[in-house]
Order: structure tokens, then sequence, then C-alpha cells
């Protein structure tokens, strides 16, 4: 915005008056007094008005274009500069105008910076969290599992001779392996099992009453052991960390809810690396199965054992942890043609000691 | 128009007075802009962003308190005085007042 003082003429006025100008973005603003001792402001749209320079007054002169009477005059040429250069920034067309210009720089500059984040975020985030994962030892991913068990058992009872069964059935399938795993039976109707880093495994006791075959317990077995086998605990726990961080770095400053936004839409992105290592643990325990000529139809029964517990669920598979059960069942199937299937007459021994008890 | 923040103009002596007037300007920057703020947050540098948005606000400011000062029949404002706030849960938002006397010369 700029200020002048001027004089203003028009027919309601036997001479001129004195006024205050100031032109900006585009409008001109003329402030006087009247005869009557009113204030009165008037708005003049430059688009409006036509200005020269009046040499014998050596002052600028502006008028309105249908209102030829009504004059507005300023000492010096500042005043004719400052509006010309105003109306031909006016006449541009839209895309060579200064704050267009600006706004399109911005919104490129903007997209270009988002597009390297998203790389970022979905790229480089995750490999990292991968490369970090794979530093962390066997022994403190052990100490971490046992941390969790120890806690939990506080909680829960043990079936001991359940316990003892197992760990020698899976002994009996001789997986070679790294870790110590140790298989513990919970007494529980939850129909449920689950790993934790560093070789611990939790059956649920109301699962194991529902397994009527071994290949199913091999299954279990062989599923859960890869969760352990794979990291896959200690690799979510880094990626989520690691999205975690980057996300409050870039976003950090925001409202609780956007952070609310930002957190769910993170949250879908674990889901989906999930559902990925809930995959891999069905093809890995299913390799291990075939190496073992165990029948790989275990894996099938197995998913309808957890399926008919499962109350039918509502929800999408995109917002579930594991892999929608039908789903699973068709790619056990498929990638278990033509499998080479033998009776294994030590884990059937074993498994019958179960029955037995 | 004469605006300083003097308290009165060389050579132009105060013939009426007529009252303070103030005006303010409240901008957020938008989202785009907040996001390239918070990284020159974490990279360190002058930020062009929230200074342009800062200029804004002022100019409003000032130009508002300009159109007031034109109402009351003022064609000077002397003492003028720009406070700068942010203002919104977040501090995201800025505002800049501009108050001052108005008077006639």
């Amino acid at each position: 915005m700029k200020t002048w003082f001027g004089h203003f003429t028009s027919e309601a006025h036997a001479e001129s008056v004195e006024a205050t100008v100031l032109i900006y973005d585009k409008i001109i603003a003329i402030g006087y007094r009247d005869a009557d001792a009113s204030n009165q402001t008037l708005h003049w749209d430059i688009k409006d008005v036509e200005a020269n320079f009046d040499v014998p007054s050596q002052s600028t002169q502006i008028r309105k274009r249908n209102e030829p009477a009504k004059r507005l005059h300023i000492e010096g040429r500042a005043a004719l500069q400052y509006l010309q250069e105003l109306q031909a920034e006016q006449n541009k067309p839209w895309h060579k105008k200064d704050k267009t210009k600006d706004k399109v720089k911005y919104l490129l500059g903007f997209l270009g910076v988002i597009g390297f984040f998203v790389g970022l975020y979905f790229l480089l985030v995750p490999w990292l969290a991968e490369k970090m994962a794979a530093t962390v030892s066997v022994s403190t991913e052990e100490k971490m599992g046992n941390a969790v068990f120890d806690a939990m058992r506080l909680s829960s009872e043990e079936d001991r001779p359940a316990s003892a069964i197992i760990n020698e059935f899976f002994q009996a399938m001789k997986v070679p392996t790294e870790y110590n795993i140790h298989i513990t039976v919970v007494k529980s109707d939850v129909v449920n099992a689950f790993a934790l880093p560093g070789g611990n495994i939790v059956v649920y006791s109301g699962l194991l009453q529902q397994i009527k075959t071994y290949p199913e317990l091999a299954a279990l077995l062989s599923h859960e052991f890869t969760h352990v086998n794979n990291r896959h605990s200690t690799r979510s726990i880094f990626r989520q960390l690691g999205s975690r961080i980057f996300l409050s770095l870039i976003f950090g400053r925001f409202s609780s809810v956007t952070s609310v936004m930002i957190d769910q839409a993170d949250r879908f992105k674990s889901l989906t690396y999930s559902r990925a290592l809930e995959k891999e643990a069905d093809l890995d325990g299913l390799a291990i199965l075939r190496e073992r000529d165990i029948d790989p139809e275990g894996f099938a029964e197995l998913f309808q054992h957890l399926k008919g517990a499962a109350p039918a669920s509502s929800s999408p598979e995109f917002l579930n942890s594991h892999p929608d059960i039908d789903k699973r069942v068709a790619y056990i199937r498929q990638a278990s043609r033509n499998s080479k299937v033998s009776n294994n007459e030590t884990l059937q021994a074993i498994f019958e000691k179960l029955n037995d008890k | 128009m004469i605006i300083t923040t003097t308290g009165f103009i060389e050579g132009r002596p105060v013939q009426e007075y007529l009252g303070i007037i103030n005006a303010q300007s409240i901008i957020g920057a938008n989202i785009f802009k907040d996001i390239l703020g918070g990284l020159r947050d974490v990279f360190g540098g002058r930020s062009k962003t929230y200074e342009k948005v800062i200029e804004q606000a002022k100019s409003d400011a000032l130009r508002e308190l300009a159109e007031k000062a034109q109402g009351v029949g003022a064609n000077a404002i002397i003492g003028v005085d720009l406070d700068f706030e942010t203002i919104g849960g977040n501090a995201s938002m800025l505002m800049v007042i501009a108050s001052g006397t108005a008077v006639r010369i």
C-alpha cells in the first residue's frame, strides 16, 4: 500500500478539497471532508480509472472513466508510476501474475517434497528398520521374549504334561534352528496360539482340544516356529518404531485431531505388514511340513478350527492383522499341490499320548 | 496520509485529535506452508514461507488502520504500534495488531 495527500474535485464542491489517498491491490481509497464537515470515503477500482500527468500543475491526475467530473490530483509522478505498475499487473494473463507464479511454485515445491517423504516412508524407513532388526542378536531376542513370557506366566496356569508332549513332538520334527524352542500349553478355553521373540511359543488348551490329527499339530507348530525363526515380532517392532519416529518428526507440530488421523493411517500400513508376515508363516510352515512328507491338509483343517472359534467377522480383511481364513485355505491348498505324503509313525505315536492323558 | 510510529510529525502540528484506532490481521499459514515451515525447523535457516505470511499480515493490518483513519476523517496516524502474536491451540495462527492515534494535521 502507498499513501499520498491529494486534492479531490467533484461537481458537489465549488473548489477542491484536501484528501488522503491510499492505493493498494486493486483499489484507490479517497478520504476527504465534505462541505458540511462530514467524513467521506470513496473506493475506486483500478481498472475503472485512467491516470495521466498534468504538466501545468506537475501532478498526477486520476479520474474514473464513467464519472469524469470527479478528479483526484496528487503532486509529482510517483502516484502515476505506481498506478501504472498496478494496472499492468492486472492486465497480465493469470499465469504470469506475480501472486499466481508464487502459488504455482509453492504447489510444485510442495508436491515434490511430499513425493520425497512418501518415498522415504514407504521405501527407506522399512528397509532401514529391517536392517536394524537384523542386527538384534538371538540372545537379545531371548531376553525380550522371556521377559514377556515370565510376566504372562504369573497370570495363567500351565498344563505341564501336555507341554512336555508337545515339546517332544516338536523335537521329533527335527527342525534345524539356532533358537531354543520351548512350547508351553496354557489351560484356557481360548482357541489360539502365539509366538514370542527368542523361542517361547504358547498354545492354549482350547485350540489343542480341537486338533484331531498330527498333521494339524505339525502345521500349528511350524507356523509358530516360523514366526520365531524369521524374527517376525522383532521386525514388526522395528518397523512400527521406525514409522512412528519418522511420522512424528514430520508431523509433530499438529493438533491432536491430525495426530489421530496419522496414527490410524500408520496402523493400516502395519496391518498390511502383519498380514504379509502371517502369510509368510503359513507358507514357510508349509515348506517344513512338505520336507517331512507330512500331510499339508493339516493346515487347512487348522484354519477351519480357528474359523469355527472366531465369531463371524463383519470387518473387512484390510482391518485385520491376519489374512482372511478362506484366502489362507486357498493359498495353502495352491502351494501344497503335488505334495508327497507318508505316515510318520513317531509323530503319530507322540500325538496319541495327548489323547491318552 | 502520513502513517508514523513517532508521536508527532515534524513541521505539521496536530490540528485535531480523532481518537485511537486499531486494526488486526490474523493469518493462518495454510497446511502446505506449515509443513514446509516444519521442515525448516528440522533443517534450520530462514523460513521464507512464514516470513511472507507475516509480511502479508502486517500489510493488511496497516492498510485497515489507514482505512479506519480515513473513515474518521483523519489525514495522519501518529504513535503507530505494531504487535505480533501467535494465537490458536498450537500457536499456529499469526496475528498482527496495528494501533495508533488518528489525527488531522
